[in-house]
């Protein structure tokens, strides 16, 4: 709900997810990473203007005769008091709690390693794999590769590799070729959502002895 | 709300020094007809507005339909939008918020989950746990952009894409309307993505929707 990410999805994503042209899973992330960051928020609301001005000025075409006594009389069925928005304050963005609770996660919590757990959610879609990962306060993750995309939100606490720290709302891209081992903070565990395009490629020489979708070393 | 309508409307509005900007919310009301129409469906069911609503929007939902060519296109799919849209639109008018966007944007954005679901629906054999519109659930918050500066960057957007040289507007129209992601809109017009993507950038630019010191590609 802050404003405090400092990596955020880049400005032709943005575009693409205000356009509806981005796929489901960078989706997820995308809205994932909104729930946190203001300024991507109303970066966003001015594609939105973009859209709609779009829109309105599209060629008008004519409706079907009886196109409005149909919705008119669908009201009449739909009549009630109208909804008030009452969007409870979760932690997480409203498209993660909506497949945790379709996926059940709480009792979907796999052991990858004596430090990570991972939760797999069914996405109706198989071009990447999405998943939830819980790292321990403190844990290390094996050093992996990668074949494909993977793109990364941190939901809760923090986790660190190389490079950086990343913190609540963090959206990030890793790229075929990017190699890296995260660390959870010290303070509390972490919990980051991913969609991956490709499993990853271990370069721990046992890496072979796991199943592909297994993504991380146990340890 | 109440306890600062009483500031007269040509009295200076006070700022912070921060990036913040603290504005008297009710002091600056969105004056344009739909948007007033929106909120008097959502406060009051006011049939008159939204039949109102439904002759200006119905044939842009429409037209809107009818420019996607995106997979699942089916002929009745712009007849199908519009009444879907229009009555999401009744539904939900009343959690319309005026001063976080107008009823051009708001509908806009109920039109394009609504042409992005039925497209799924049409297309797709898996069963989808989530629909477009689950990507769009906000906090509320303070609307940290005033309706001043809302005003504006609208105003920018609609006068700056008619100035749009005939290119960048081709691709911004093949992504917004024809539903087009940049990898697609490259393979159609044979550009490079990388040239697609900075036709996009400077339209964005002269619209002022992104500031332009971002380094380029």
């Amino acid at each position: 709900m802050n404003n405090t990410s400092q990596f955020h999805p880049d400005e032709t994503m943005l575009l693409e997810f205000s356009a509806g042209t981005l796929a489901t899973a960078p989706s997820i992330c995308v809205s994932a990473h909104l729930h946190f960051c203001s300024k991507c928020r109303n970066q966003l609301l001015r594609l939105d203007q973009v859209g709609a001005q779009l829109m309105s000025e599209a060629k008008p075409l004519e409706l079907e005769e009886d196109a409005f006594d149909a919705v008119m009389a669908n009201l009449d069925n739909t009549e009630q008091a109208p909804a008030k928005s009452d969007a409870k304050v979760s932690r997480f963005p409203f498209s993660v709690d909506k497949l945790m609770k379709n996926n059940l996660v709480s009792q979907t919590w796999k052991r990858l390693s004596g430090s990570v757990d991972v939760a797999r959610f069914e996405t109706g879609q198989d071009e990447f794999e999405v998943a939830l990962h819980k790292i321990c306060a403190g844990g290390k993750t094996p050093k992996h590769d990668h074949q494909g995309l993977e793109y990364t939100v941190v939901l809760k606490g923090s986790f660190s590799d190389e490079n950086a720290v990343y913190r609540e709302g963090d959206f990030l891209i890793r790229e075929p070729g990017d190699v890296h081992q995260p660390m959870g903070a010290q303070n509390g565990e972490c919990i980051c959502l991913s969609a991956l395009s490709a499993p990853i490629k271990l370069t721990n020489p046992l890496g072979f002895l796991m199943k592909p979708w297994l993504r991380i070393n146990p340890m | 709300m109440s306890l600062v309508t009483s500031i007269p409307k040509n009295q200076a509005i006070p700022r912070t020094n921060g990036d913040r900007v603290a504005v008297f919310k009710s002091a600056e009301k969105r004056s344009d007809q739909w948007s007033q129409l929106l909120i008097s469906v959502g406060e009051n069911r006011d049939r008159q507005a939204f039949a109102q609503l439904f002759r200006h929007f119905g044939p842009l939902l429409k037209g809107f339909a009818h420019a996607s060519r995106n997979e699942g296109w089916f002929p009745g799919l712009g007849d199908d939008l519009v009444q879907e849209v229009m009555i999401k639109v009744w539904n939900k008018a009343a959690g319309y918020n005026a001063e976080k966007a107008s009823a051009t944007t708001w509908i806009y954005t109920v039109a394009r989950n609504c042409r992005i679901d039925m497209l799924r629906r049409k297309s797709n054999t898996q069963h989808l746990p989530l629909e477009n519109e689950d990507f769009w659930h906000e906090p509320d918050e303070e609307t940290p952009i005033s309706l001043l500066q809302q005003k504006r960057s609208e105003d920018k957007v609609q006068s700056s894409l008619a100035q749009l040289p005939k290119e960048q507007d081709e691709i911004l129209r093949k992504v917004y309307l024809e539903g087009k992601s940049h990898a697609e809109a490259s393979a159609e017009l044979g550009l490079p993505l990388g040239t697609v993507k900075s036709r996009v950038r400077l339209a964005l630019q002269k619209m002022q929707v992104i500031v332009s010191t971002e380094s380029q590609e």
